[in-house]
């Protein structure tokens, strides 16, 4: 049966990134001295409640309804889960019975443990009620979901990182701009060159030409060889531009088809 | 697990450089078994919409290459300026670059199997976790801070936040084509959660759903 299925394998998962999570955040409390691990929004976050669980408790749940909104609707949960819910509700637990920040919240293995908890329950629930929706509600959500997201991947997207690619400086705009066009050419899609011309750009603004830009560059390099070699954008290319594509790179083409 | 209370805590497992890994690997094995999740039954994946919609365009049969690039790359700036701040953003290292890159890359060479076995999933995440803190403790170990970038993570951050706002007048415009009773649920719902201060995706959502489920969509 599919439901106890996603049940079980949701616990588990919960518990596990419960678990982490709760580690992650206590240890951010003893920052640099322990390498802390979370974000420095969920920090403030926890700061913000000053201990209080009530605050704690409540500041989770107006995140539980909107990630619960987005599983049912899309199959994803939004970060907040991991950022907000589980390190907010593992504090109010621990500090409804001890109001001593310093041996609850601060304390890596309580949270911990109660992450795990706490984890191991939202996650099971909301899964197992996100599986449950009928699929009448299924087909609004593709048919609404589906355009929307394609919209955003297409077009948004590479325009919105274009742009802060531009904004960051010279340098990135030069590269994104670069990089995202051959990246649409070649992978179908602008975001992944932008993204990697943002990468380069304030690599090198901030550090130089160091060993780390340099493999940076040949490893972007390598991936646009690679993805175009695969997607046989040397054979469009050639014939796009009436050129008659050699017998020898046909063959050489013809080689890995035959393995996959 | 029960765990010693007497133990000091500054010195003890919980604080130790080398507790760190466990922590990544449990944190990866989940959100990586996430990502098995949403592979196999379309729930589950720990991420933003906007950013599962760069996975789901690939498992559409369209091309993973966005959501590699996006998530390998989010995954390397913040390794980098994890050890340098002292706090690892679990949001692009783990739940993008784990639970989106490297699957979308496992993919996009037709290796399928982490994602659809349960176990297989905990273990791939876990060993991706584990390599992903020791990196950090060596990198916090042996440099001393020399590299101050963050290779443009502050940007790249500004931008996915950005796009992910577009995406919620956009469920309203896609409600509106698919049809009236939907378009106006979108509509009202979207109003609804702005008022309330929650971001207005979720709201169009519901709204599209509560009014599609009394009046289904017509197929012609």
């Amino acid at each position: 049966m599919d439901f106890i299925e996603i049940l079980m394998k949701s616990v588990i998962i919960g518990a596990c990134m419960g678990f982490a999570v709760g580690a992650g955040a206590a240890r951010m409390f003893h920052a640099p001295q322990a390498q802390g691990m979370g974000a420095f929004r969920t920090l403030g976050e926890l700061n913000a409640c000053e201990g209080d669980p009530i605050a704690h408790f409540s500041f989770g749940l107006g995140f539980l309804f909107n990630s619960w909104a987005s599983i049912v609707g899309t199959g994803a949960f939004t970060q907040d889960v991991v950022h907000r819910i589980i390190p907010n509700w593992s504090a109010a637990v621990l500090l409804m019975r001890n109001k001593n920040i310093a041996e609850t919240l601060h304390n890596p293995a309580k949270m911990a443990l109660t992450g795990a908890v706490i984890g191991a329950v939202v996650i099971g629930l909301m899964n197992s009620t996100a599986v449950a929706i009928p699929p009448a509600l299924q087909l609004i959500a593709t048919k609404v979901l589906v355009p929307a997201a394609n919209w955003l991947i297409n077009l948004v997207m590479p325009i919105v990182f274009w742009m802060a690619a531009l904004d960051a400086g010279r340098r990135t705009g030069v590269w994104g701009t670069i990089l995202g066009g051959l990246s649409h050419l070649v992978m179908g899609n602008a975001v992944p060159g932008i993204v990697l011309g943002i990468l380069i750009g304030k690599g090198v603004d901030d550090g130089g030409w160091n060993h780390i830009t340099r493999i940076l560059v040949v490893a972007v390099v390598l991936l646009f060889v690679l993805s175009g070699f695969f997607r046989e954008f040397d054979i469009k290319l050639l014939t796009e531009f009436y050129v008659d594509v050699p017998d020898g790179l046909k063959a050489f083409h013809a080689l890995f088809k035959a393995g996959a | 697990m029960i765990v010693d209370n007497n133990e000091d805590l500054q010195t003890g497992f919980w604080l130790s450089e080398w507790a760190f890994p466990i922590f990544t690997a449990f944190l990866a094995a989940g959100v990586f078994a996430g990502t098995h999740m949403y592979y196999v039954y379309h729930i589950g994946a720990f991420n933003e919409i906007a950013i599962v919609a760069m996975l789901e365009a690939g498992l559409k049969g369209g091309s993973f290459g966005a959501a590699a690039a996006f998530g390998a790359s989010f995954l390397f700036a913040r390794i980098l300026e994890g050890p340098l701040v002292g706090i690892l953003d679990i949001g692009g290292s783990i739940m993008t670059g784990v639970g989106i890159g490297i699957p979308a890359i496992f993919l996009s060479m037709g290796i399928t199997g982490p994602l659809e076995s349960f176990p297989l999933a905990l273990l791939t995440g876990a060993v991706i976790g584990l390599a992903i803190g020791c990196i950090i403790i060596i990198i916090r170990k042996y440099t001393v801070a020399s590299n101050e970038s963050t290779f443009g993570a502050d940007v790249m951050m500004g931008a996915g936040n950005a796009s992910g706002r577009y995406l919620g007048p956009m469920i309203v415009i896609a409600a509106a084509m698919a049809s009236i009773p939907v378009g106006i649920g979108a509509t009202i719902g979207a109003a609804v959660f702005y008022a309330w201060k929650k971001p207005i995706a979720g709201g169009a959502i519901i709204g599209a759903m509560i009014l599609g489920a009394l009046f289904p969509i017509m197929t012609k």
